[in-house]
């Protein structure tokens, strides 16, 4: 899959992904002799596509990239969230490209990443992205949510949505009322759509549309679904599908 | 980014590698900050000289770019870590000073002026009201910007040194007229000693972070400005200050709707109290910012006719130019302490050398523990050289 953020340092590379959760400094984060790193997940940055969300630390950290690569130490690239100053001086000063405004809980340690610094996208290598609906309907201060039967591929037996994949030529909208038919028998009604976002499971990366519905009555539900329930929005049962209490923010309930 | 014909061409590397690389510099830290195009600046003033801050890699990134690049426009140097001349007095090792020397040649061979002072508006780099400029060392770009009336950000020492060798930085922040705006204003009272102006700009930094203040109550002069700017900017991240009836643009803002911080005595002892982690002091130094020619005409006057009676060593620190404008004063400040030109208490290695410092500067009071591990007293220079009289 191809994820877009945003062009800082130019260039090109492939490399493996080395994942920092946290904030980093290369002045004293990484041993500049050797190129392994001091702090978080352990590992050589040489050649790594390094991922963290955002420098911190002493301006030095800019001289610190500069030295690494001189010696051909330095990552393969970098990814951001957000990038500032000293790392973003530090990668351009090398030739190291980088691109931020990215959405890193897609990434993994281990991944193989193409980051292109011409263009500010990120080529997840292996990795396949699939466009999902989760629609929920609301009926005066409650939603619906669903439990999955164990007849389906994903996340048998969790508390979730309407959801299912858009397919080819289908608008997120489309693909959710057919997939409300399906699974609730429900005649509803579109309110609201939120804006999309990013899902990873092993190798695959959902890209979820959330979208607001409001209907009447029961739910006849299929073999898809086990039993229903409704639901305050703030009671969302502990085995909900990952990120269902996003799709809740994101269409402000 | 919206780049002119004559910039993309530098992009596209017609100009040669090294300004390619350096306007490369320049867009990447424009697209961060959003900016939307480049301005040309008039000048620039470059920090990370001091060996000390730079390490091997900054040596190897400026023998990389003295290469192939020059700036283009007047650029001066921040203080180094080291006097040029009297390093070997000031207990300096052969091998930093070999690469300290390295460094400045390097960046002499790239056109900057290596006078390495961080009052380089005191010299001969004094930009004139509006002029965009590129300048790194908080202190120095408060100054301007303030002071002046000319616009500059908070630049980074790569950052600076490819502005000056691109020519242009990025149009955000401060370069426009709507960013330059005071955010708070604050009431202050003070004795109008420029001791209490360090410790009003240790105050008022910590108190607004990066915000813009509005003062009202003080009539600093370039000295108590200078040294206020550095303690806001090393305090907090201050880039900017408007004093009424003194600088330049304080007249041209709309002051209605803002927040009003008063600062007062309580609040400077507080700031004083706060730096301050013991009463000893092997190394009392001054200038920092560096002096200008009208603090030690006032140094010597204090000190002229007195004698030093302790072995605690005494700095004063200036620019070389200063130092050598005015021999007659600074042979009086010698009889106390060495007056070093170049560099200053915190870019120095200062921590092979004392392990209590004393200043009357709050900027080198936030930075001597962190950056020199020394403990510190932070005191006006009457009462600190009470302590060698």
């Amino acid at each position: 899959m191809i994820i877009e953020g945003r062009a800082i340092s130019p260039g090109r590379a492939e490399g493996e992904v080395l994942l920092i959760e946290d904030d980093f400094s290369f002045l004293g984060g990484v041993d500049p002799a050797s190129g392994e790193l001091r702090t978080g997940p352990g590992g050589n940055v040489s050649g790594r596509v390094l991922v963290f969300p955002r420098g911190k630390g002493s301006t030095v950290g800019s001289y610190t990239i500069f030295d690494l690569s001189s010696r051909d130490l330095g990552p393969a690239a970098i990814i951001n969230s957000a990038a500032e100053t000293i790392v973003t001086t530090g990668a351009v000063i090398s030739g190291i490209p980088l691109v931020d405004r990215v959405d890193l809980s897609v990434l993994r340690s281990g991944d193989r990443a193409l980051v292109d610094g011409n263009d500010g996208s990120v080529e997840l290598l292996g990795v396949e992205l699939r466009e999902v609906v989760t629609g929920m309907v609301q009926h005066r201060d409650k939603v619906l949510i669903m439990r999955r039967s164990h007849e389906v591929s994903y996340f048998q037996g969790m508390w979730g949505g309407v959801s299912g994949r858009i397919e080819e030529g289908e608008s997120p909208t489309q693909a959710a009322l057919r997939e409300m038919e399906e699974e609730t028998g429900l005649d509803a009604e579109l309110l609201k759509k939120g804006e999309p976002f990013l899902v990873r499971g092993g190798d695959t990366v959902w890209r979820v549309h959330p979208l607001l519905f409001s209907a009447e009555g029961e739910p006849r539900i299929n073999w898809e679904h086990s039993e229903h329930r409704w639901i305050r929005p703030r009671e969302l049962p502990e085995n909900s599908v990952p990120r269902l209490d996003e799709v809740l923010r994101r269409l402000g309930l | 980014m919206e780049l002119t014909a004559a910039e993309q061409r530098m992009l596209d590397g017609e100009e040669g590698e090294g300004v390619r690389k350096a306007i490369e510099l320049v867009v990447a830290l424009g697209k961060i900050y959003g900016a939307e195009g480049l301005v040309p600046i008039r000048s620039a003033h470059i920090s990370g000289v001091s060996y000390k801050t730079i390490g091997d890699g900054g040596i190897s990134y400026l023998e990389h770019v003295s290469e192939e690049s020059k700036v283009r426009v007047p650029s001066t140097l921040n203080p180094s870590g080291m006097d040029s001349q009297r390093w070997r007095e000031m207990g300096i090792s052969e091998d930093f000073a070999r690469k300290q020397l390295h460094i400045i040649e390097l960046y002499e061979r790239m056109g900057v002026d290596t006078t390495c002072s961080c009052t380089p508006y005191l010299g001969g780099n004094l930009p004139r009201l509006g002029e965009h400029v590129a300048w790194a060392e908080s202190s120095a770009l408060s100054m301007v910007n303030s002071m002046v009336g000319a616009r500059t950000n908070r630049e980074g020492g790569p950052g600076a040194l490819a502005a000056a060798i691109a020519g242009r930085t990025a149009d955000y922040g401060l370069h426009r007229e709507e960013n330059r705006a005071p955010t708070v204003i604050i009431e202050a009272e003070t004795d109008g000693s420029l001791f209490q102006h360090s410790l009003l700009g240790q105050a008022v930094g910590s108190a607004i972070g990066n915000g813009i203040p509005y003062f009202r109550g003080i009539r600093p002069r370039w000295e108590e400005a200078k040294i206020m700017a550095a303690a806001m900017a090393a305090s907090g991240a201050v880039a900017m200050f408007h004093v009424e009836g003194v600088t330049p643009e304080a007249a041209d803002h709309d002051l209605s709707g803002l927040e009003t911080v008063h600062m007062s005595e309580g609040e400077l002892l507080q700031a004083q109290e706060r730096l301050t982690t013991t009463e000893d002091a092997d190394l009392i130094a001054f200038g920092c910012p560096h002096l200008s020619e009208r603090e030690i005409k006032e140094m010597a006057a204090f000190l002229e006719g007195k004698e030093k009676r302790s072995d605690v060593t005494v700095w004063f620190c200036t620019s070389r130019q200063v130092r050598e404008s005015m021999p007659r004063e600074v042979e009086v400040l010698e009889r106390f302490g060495p007056v070093l030109a170049d560099t200053c208490m915190v870019v120095t290695p200062v921590e092979g050398l004392f392990a209590n410092s004393a200043s009357d500067s709050a900027k080198a009071c936030n930075y001597l523990p962190t950056l020199c591990s020394q403990k510190v007293r932070c005191d006006s220079f009457e009462r600190l050289m009470e302590v060698v009289l």
